[in-house]
């Protein structure tokens, strides 16, 4: 049943070619953002990776601050356009209700990933590391993302407002990709380094970061990284899924 | 009058003899580069530079320290060794009278240009450190960033995309 409701978002989004522009506007990104890196005479073989893992933040970051906007209201909107109670006195479970919105909000980041593979190929031609740089954008990408997408829901679940959801959903955001952002030497005290410990986007950077200029492209010379993604991904699912039982026991949904 | 002159004279003779000699005395500590005096490749390779330390004194030699100077052939600036070498320095502690040990310093070539490399050799004890003969690096661009792919890239991705939108706009409206 799922399913259904998978189909029905990505056909609202594919409905006018004005629902996705987004998506033209982030290959303009990218496009500007290879562009300038690949035809700058100074760079050196050593830039070469750094540009990669340049890419590499812009394709999630991208794609986190799309997919943050859009799950913050592909549920909220069903209560505002009150189109909730009419899904919900069809035969459909809340389970397959989040499912189908969780995996139409995935769709749109496979969709950036897959608009984001042409630079990938070109900006690590010649390096020896397109698999690795495909293959952890990947990775690392639908973790943070899957995480950050159950972490909304369970927002939503419980505002039930679209406004309230994005402006959280946004200052979540803010507040976990401006630390990944700062240099080493701004994080040489303690509790810095714990939330660079715990931060889900600073460990999408490190890990790339491990991978495309410390050339450690084992899964398992990464594990410290993907260790955290998959702790936050189970305990945002873990909210989700309270956030859902929460919003069944208050019997808005009476045919579950 | 001459005893006078005839006593600087000589003093003068033994002064200058005296100098001479010290510059001339051999130093104790003497590196040589057995690796060739050009080294050339891409940006990205690895190149070994080898040579030997050698104690020609009599005496062993404590704490000795090699490490390794670089510099840029047109800025006449040093360059960081940061991502030159793994290794900017090596202890090598006591080297007996006599003994010679071998020196290899693996080199990653990272920006196109030429550069001069010297060994330099510290030990306790001595004024002066002693410097290696030059190792000239000729190190070529690596062309794998090549400007001339990224270029359809960049314009063709958006404009397909913004095909395929109408595209598939254009279906949809069909299908109505």
């Amino acid at each position: 049943m799922f399913k259904h409701i998978w189909k029905k978002e990505i056909r609202g989004e594919l409905y006018t070619w004005k629902s996705m522009l987004w998506l033209v506007i982030a290959s303009l990104l990218f496009s500007f953002t290879s562009y300038l890196l690949l035809t700058n005479k100074e760079l050196s073989l050593l830039d070469q990776t750094e540009l990669m893992l340049l890419l590499g933040q812009i394709a999630i970051g991208v794609a986190l601050l799309i997919v943050a906007i859009d799950a913050s209201s592909i549920i909220t909107a069903e209560f505002e356009k009150e189109t909730a109670e009419s899904l919900f006195l069809s035969p459909l479970s809340i389970k397959d209700f989040i499912f189908g919105k969780f995996f139409a909000s995935l769709t749109l980041w496979a969709a950036i990933f897959i608009v984001s593979l042409p630079y990938i190929v070109v900006a690590s031609s010649g390096s020896g590391l397109t698999f690795a740089f495909i293959g952890y954008v990947a990775l690392l990408g639908t973790l943070c993302i899957a995480g950050l997408i159950a972490l909304i829901f369970g927002i939503s679940l419980i505002y039930r407002s679209t406004k309230n959801t994005l402006t959280t959903s946004l200052v979540t955001l803010i507040i976990l990709v401006t630390p990944a952002l700062f240099s080493s030497t701004l994080k040489n005290n303690a509790p810095s380094q714990f939330f660079s410990k715990i931060n889900p986007v600073d460990n999408v950077f490190a890990s790339l970061d491990n991978v495309l200029v410390d050339y450690k492209t084992a899964i398992l010379g990464n594990w410290k990284f993907l260790l955290p993604l998959i702790i936050f991904c189970l305990l945002t699912i873990g909210f989700l899924t309270f956030a859902a039982k929460r919003f069944k026991n208050r019997e808005i949904i009476k045919n579950d | 009058m001459k005893k006078i002159i005839i006593f600087i004279l000589s003093a003068a003779i033994i002064l200058f003899a005296g100098n001479l000699f010290a510059k001339s005395a051999p130093p104790a500590l003497v590196l040589d580069i057995s690796s060739s005096k050009t080294l050339s490749g891409t940006a990205g390779d690895f190149v070994t530079v080898q040579g030997t330390i050698t104690n020609a004194g009599a005496k062993p030699l404590n704490n000795i320290t090699t490490y390794l100077s670089l510099a840029d052939n047109e800025t006449k600036l040093p360059v960081d060794l940061e991502d030159w070498s793994a290794e900017k320095g090596l202890y090598i502690g006591t080297i007996d009278a006599g003994q010679t040990l071998p020196l290899n310093w693996k080199i990653h070539f990272v920006k196109a240009g030429t550069y001069s490399l010297i060994i330099i050799a510290e030990a306790a004890g001595d004024e002066l450190p002693q410097v290696s003969g030059i190792t000239q690096f000729q190190v070529s661009q690596k062309r794998n960033l090549n400007p001339g792919q990224v270029l359809p890239v960049a314009l063709g991705t958006p404009i397909a995309l913004i095909f395929i939108l109408f595209l598939l706009s254009y279906r949809r409206r069909a299908e109505n």
